[in-house]
């Protein structure tokens, strides 16, 4: 959300590029075995189990719970993730201060580590043995076999895309639409909500989706913590090691046709984005 | 009256230090500056946007140091408008306005009628930034800070959108702070002028005395001056008593002679004696074919090396002796004279044009 500049008008599609045929061919060739080994598996799975898993919907009872599950732990711990994200992203995009860097680093390390030692972690941090664990525990609420324990795993592992997200959605409205809100009047919340919040909602939908997506299709987080009730992720698994292939399909094209929910979302989004 | 005192500012590794200066109420002032000379900085300060580290700002005979932006009775409009392109023309100029009476009468005042309900982003660059001076003028700031606001507009809509500024000075009487680095649009605009260099203010005052009298020859080449000599000036009362005589008792200064190279200048000024540099504008300098009489008390003989020309206006450089003099003359009086390179002319100047610092 910068203003206006007198940038090269024609943009990156006008230029020619300096690729001779042969190289052409080839990039061509290994971008498209690349799509293929990305998209195959997922067609390939939608098509094995996609009907049966529609039609198991209606009769399975256990899957609709699952489902439904997933939908509600997944959108809890979203809402979580935008309510304590989004005022640390806009001050990692907006505020010098000190440790800004550290904080930042901090905020990627549940994307960088194997998710069920995120799990683990968790396990020791909110556990029942430890102290905030039994502080919880005597409130009634149990990390281990509950859904808070899903919404907590969902969190740690995907809440950093959301911040992340929103961090640069902030950073791309420059700051002066704000110096400009202040002088007319705002005071610093104010022009926050009437100018930085609009200007970048956009942005912060986008993010949240991707989180919301991250979030529906986590497994190895939640297996440490609750196996049980299950989220479609777990479930797939457990009719895997259950019933083999054949009973774990239906499922897994459930959990896939669920992805491409959001991903149309955000398909809509950047069509709006995109210039009339 | 904006009151700066000074000011100090740390942004990144920049720092705008010890800046100093009194705009009265209802003057114009002009800040002028290259860029990276903290002009934004000083302006965005002034405002409350930036924390200072020492100094003090008044604003109409108020402190305002510790007062937020909102409660600071300014309006500030920067180079690139920055209309909230969420909103309508309309809902813009609202945005800040005091009452729905003066975002109407804002609107009216620009004649935005048309355009108020238009998307911001259909807007031409002038339109904008007429849009910006409406709405920050609907909160009725008793302090108008000005940030380039013609720089990024092409000739036509600068034009326009100077016309609006003036007359909406005029019409509104607040105080002005304008930046630019734009030597000719301050001489244009400014009652006060304030000069800034790298985060240090080199000089303040009446925009025609500061480019008569510059402090010092960087002044002087930072504000275009086309002729600066390092010399030494000495007194000479006793040897031309019969100009020197008349002109101290005049002006209440003393006549200088300033020798540089292999000439002489003649000066009146309040410098002291001795190592300094003569600093003259090129359109003070007289071209004739041979010596006349007049009242200029420096004529050099010398011959032509340079003449750039730039549209109506021509600038002729004299190498008297090996010390090049510019004269700024029209185009039309270079082929009346018949000046052209190699030709030989007489460079004249009067004594009160050259200025020692």
């Amino acid at each position: 959300m910068l203003p206006p500049s007198n940038g090269d008008p024609a943009g990156p599609s006008a230029w020619r590029t300096a690729l001779s045929p042969t190289a052409t061919v080839i990039s061509a060739l290994f971008a498209s075995l690349f799509l293929l080994f990305l998209v195959a598996p997922l067609v390939g799975l939608v098509g094995a189990g996609g009907a049966a898993g529609i039609r198991q919907l209606f009769t399975d009872g256990e899957l609709r719970g699952a489902l439904a599950l997933t939908v509600l732990t997944a959108t809890s711990a979203t809402l979580f993730a935008v309510l304590g994200g989004t005022p640390l992203a806009y001050l990692l995009a907006r505020r010098q201060f000190a440790g800004r860097a550290l904080v930042a680093a901090i905020l990627d390390l549940p994307l960088l580590i194997p998710h069920p030692v995120a799990g683990i972690a968790l396990l020791l941090v909110l556990g029942r043995g430890s102290p905030i664990g039994s502080v919880l525990f005597g409130a009634g609420i149990r990390l281990t076999g509950s859904t808070f324990g899903i919404v907590c795993a969902m969190l740690f592992v995907a809440a950093p895309l959301y911040v992340a997200g929103a961090r640069e959605s902030f950073a791309r409205v420059d700051h002066r639409y704000e110096a400009v809100a202040r002088t007319l009047g705002d005071d610093a919340w104010s022009a926050f909500r009437r100018v930085t919040l609009p200007l970048s909602l956009r942005g912060l939908t986008a993010s949240a989706i991707v989180m919301w997506a991250r979030a529906v299709s986590e497994f190895g987080a939640i297996v440490i913590l609750t196996y049980n009730p299950k989220v479609v992720s777990v479930l797939s698994y457990d009719r895997f090691t259950s019933f083999g292939l054949g009973g774990a399909l239906p499922v897994a094209a459930v959990l896939v046709l669920l992805a491409i929910l959001p991903l149309a979302a955000l398909r809509a989004l950047r069509g709006e984005d995109s210039p009339a | 009256m904006i009151d700066v005192h000074g000011l100090t500012v740390r942004v990144g590794d920049f720092t705008l230090e010890n800046v100093s200066f009194k705009v009265p109420d209802g003057d114009y002032g002009v800040v002028i500056g290259p860029a990276g000379a903290g002009k934004t900085t000083l302006l965005e300060s002034i405002a409350g946007l930036l924390p200072l580290r020492a100094g003090i700002v008044r604003l109409r005979g108020t402190d305002v140091t510790r007062l937020p932006p909102e409660r600071r009775p300014v309006g500030l409009v920067y180079q690139h408008a920055y209309l909230f392109p969420h909103l309508t023309v309309r809902e813009n100029v609202a945005y800040g306005a005091v009452d729905g009476e003066a975002a109407a009468e804002s609107i009216d005042r620009f004649g935005l009628q048309l355009v108020g309900d238009r998307d911001v982003r259909s807007l031409s660059g002038g339109e904008r930034q007429i849009v910006a001076l409406a709405r920050a003028l609907a909160r009725r700031p008793e302090v108008l800070l000005l940030d380039e606001p013609f720089a990024a507009l092409d000739p036509r809509s600068r034009a326009a959108v100077r016309r609006e500024v003036r007359t909406m000075y005029f019409d509104r009487g607040c105080t002005v702070l304008h930046v630019t680095h734009d030597f000719e649009e301050a001489g244009l605009v400014g009652d006060v002028a304030v000069l800034l260099d790298r985060g240090r203010l080199l000089q303040t005052g009446d925009p025609a005395d500061l480019f008569r009298r510059p402090a010092n020859a960087y002044v002087a080449s930072f504000l275009g001056a086309e002729n600066i000599y390092a010399g030494t000036a000495r007194p000479i009362r006793a040897t031309s008593p019969d100009w020197a005589d008349a002109a101290a008792g005049q002006f209440a200064q003393h006549p200088l002679a300033f020798d540089t190279g292999s000439l002489t200048l003649y000066a009146l000024g309040d410098a002291v004696p001795g190592k300094g540099h003569a600093i003259l504008r090129a359109e003070d300098v007289m071209l004739s074919t041979d010596a006349i009489a007049s009242s200029a008390r420096n004529q050099f003989r010398g011959r032509v090396t340079e003449i750039v020309s730039a549209g109506a206006l021509s600038k002729v450089t004299v190498n008297v002796s090996g010390t090049p003099i510019v004269a700024a003359v029209t185009t039309r009086a270079v082929h009346e004279l018949g000046v052209e390179i190699g030709r030989e002319v007489v460079a004249s100047f009067k004594a009160a044009a050259v200025h020692i610092c």
